[in-house]
């Protein structure tokens, strides 16, 4: 669970940052103050949280039918996890364009005429969620790793509580003002714990 | 024009300000290199006392008289990362034979506490109420009550100025950045000037979690150059390497080849502290835009990236500002100053400058006296004896 938390921490300023602007401007016109903001977040976050135990559920069964019963499983892990983590160090150094599924959400906000305005944030949190970067592709390899439904549950519960940290403050903070430094320092970390997961397969795959 | 009489005046006016600014750190070098109660067991001693109150004067008196700073603050500072080292290294010796410590030192809770722990023992000491460091404290060599009292009052006096005055490992990198006369290496991505925030995070968090100072475990490139784990298993070997290479790389070579504080601006968890403790510091460096000609000397010369064109047009360097003064030295137009905030820009700069300074040298005075008169002791022991213990 520790490793998810870092893994969800360290690429959690990067997807508030990337995928965030596209939805907090939503997010904040439709609030009527602080308290009414906390509940879109909230409702985000669920959306979040619904897309991550989807994918843990699925990582599950795959760690379950078919890591399981290979007898080379630490071989098969901790290749994936020095691939993935190296591919998490260049993510890191190098700028990329973001796939962000969150995008689609800001079109389903500008042509809406629905009066249910829960379905966005609800939505645009799933889109997040599934956002495919190599910290999530990370997070689906460490939760396959775990090799049962409930290890891989718990794991992507404390991804999401990771990523989770950098949204709370959105509301209070005005943490937008900073948020090119924040890409940075966020990249930075994901390169970091890419280092931690390359080692992490290192381990694996000579033990 | 100003005859020879005139300048001669001017020369000896200036020679007499500055003994009179000097006079009380006078005092203060006498009080943090003699102690409170002088005892100068040998001749060899008392040299050594000589040198080291001699030599600080000497470099006060400089940073008045020639009016800068940078040159002056570094010579000390250098000093007191090759004499800690030195005097860490016989020390230890001394005390177990070896550089190295196993796991009943750890169990004995003798290992020295650093300042950079102090990154990784917060979060742990909240959730769970214990310091996560094998040391002892109260007491002994480097305990860590004493530590973290000294690390939280020099930040909020200077903020991150303790880089640049009070740490001893910074000299290191600081000495190598200074050896070629012009970078190797021109162009670095001013990006990595936060770089050692995202240590920050991952450190904290991951000693929270394994309650162990991973950075202290596994990164600290300074345990080269003062104690390291016994190697008996892989993971120690990878440990070991880890730390070694990040000391050639970040300590040696990319600060030779940069003439950048590299390990301190991109991998320090410490610094990065110390950066946020600026925020609540009275002492800043700021650039008087009435002078500034934007001719952007500053910005190549400033060792921790902490100066861009965006900070010289925002009239101040960012947060990660070491306060180190080789900026204001090198400023021919002298737009770039120490200030206390709160206070009108380019007003009063000398009040600032000498407010700013008096502190800064005491705490480089208190780090540095000891480990250098016992260095010199040392020093003279291995001319005569042929032998440090």
């Amino acid at each position: 669970m520790g490793q998810g938390f870092i893994l969800g921490l360290s690429t959690g300023a990067v997807c508030v940052v990337y995928c965030g602007p596209v939805l907090i401007p939503y997010l904040m016109s439709e609030s009527g103050g602080l308290k009414k903001s906390y509940l879109l977040i909230a409702i985000f976050l669920a959306g979040r949280l619904a897309a991550y135990l989807l994918t843990a559920l699925l990582a599950g069964l795959i760690g379950q039918a078919f890591i399981q019963q290979t007898e080379t499983r630490s071989t098969l892990m901790g290749m994936a996890y020095m691939l993935l983590a190296a591919l998490m160090v260049v993510y890191g150094l190098y700028r990329f364009k973001e796939i962000c599924l969150g995008k689609t959400a800001k079109s389903i906000s500008a042509s809406d005429t629905t009066k249910n305005r829960f379905l966005i944030p609800l939505t645009g949190g799933f889109l997040t969620g599934i956002n495919i970067c190599p910290p999530f592709l990370l997070a689906i390899t460490g939760a396959i790793d775990s090799g049962t439904i409930m290890g891989s549950m718990l794991f992507f519960l404390a991804f999401f509580a990771g990523t989770s940290v950098f949204f709370l403050p959105m509301p209070i903070a005005g943490m937008f003002k900073r948020q090119h430094i924040l890409r940075i320092i966020g990249k930075f970390a994901a390169m970091l714990a890419g280092f931690l997961y390359f080692y992490k397969g290192l381990l694996l795959l000579i033990r | 024009m100003k005859t020879i009489r005139e300048n001669s005046f001017s020369t000896t006016g200036k020679i007499g300000k500055s003994l009179l600014l000097l006079l009380p750190m006078t005092f203060l070098i006498l009080l943090f290199t003699a102690g409170p109660t002088p005892s100068f067991n040998s001749k060899v001693s008392l040299v050594a006392f000589l040198i080291t109150f001699i030599f600080f004067n000497v470099l006060f008196f400089m940073i008045l008289y020639k009016g800068k700073v940078d040159r002056y603050r570094a010579t000390g500072f250098i000093v007191l990362a090759l004499f800690f080292a030195l005097t860490f290294i016989v020390d230890l010796i001394g005390m177990r034979g070896t550089m190295t410590f196993s796991h009943e030192t750890m169990l004995s809770c003798e290992i020295p506490f650093c300042h950079i722990v102090t990154t990784m023992v917060i979060l742990p000491l909240i959730f769970t109420g214990s310091i996560i460091f094998p040391g002892s404290i109260i007491g002994g060599f480097a305990s860590i009550a004493s530590m973290l009292v000294i690390v939280i009052g020099v930040m909020l006096a200077l903020g991150r100025g303790f880089c640049s005055w009070g740490c001893f490992y910074g000299g290191w990198d600081d000495g190598t950045s200074r050896i070629l006369r012009k970078p190797v290496i021109k162009k670095i991505n001013p990006a990595f000037r936060w770089a050692s925030f995202a240590v920050l995070i991952i450190v904290a968090i991951t000693s929270a979690l394994v309650l162990e100072p991973t950075y202290c475990d596994w990164l600290c490139p300074f345990k080269t150059v003062t104690e390291f784990e016994k190697v008996t298993s892989f993971t120690v070997l990878l440990k070991t390497i880890t730390f070694v290479s990040l000391f050639a790389a970040l300590v040696i070579v990319l600060p030779l080849l940069t003439k950048k504080r590299i390990q301190c601006t991109t991998l320090c968890p410490m610094g990065a502290l110390c950066s946020l403790s600026n925020k609540i510091n009275v002492f800043e460096v700021r650039i008087d835009k009435g002078k500034c000609t934007e001719c952007m000397l500053c910005t190549k010369v400033c060792p921790t990236m902490s100066l861009e064109k965006q900070d010289v047009e925002k009239g101040k360097p960012s947060i990660t500002c070491m306060k180190c003064g080789k900026c204001i030295d090198s400023c021919s137009k002298s737009a770039i100053n120490y200030h206390i905030k709160g206070t009108p820009v380019g007003k009063r700069v000398t009040l600032a400058r000498m407010l700013f300074l008096y502190p800064a040298f005491t705490l480089l005075v208190v780090f540095t006296a000891g480990n250098m008169q016992q260095g010199i002791v040392l020093l003279v022991k291995l001319f005569t004896t042929g032998s440090l213990l």
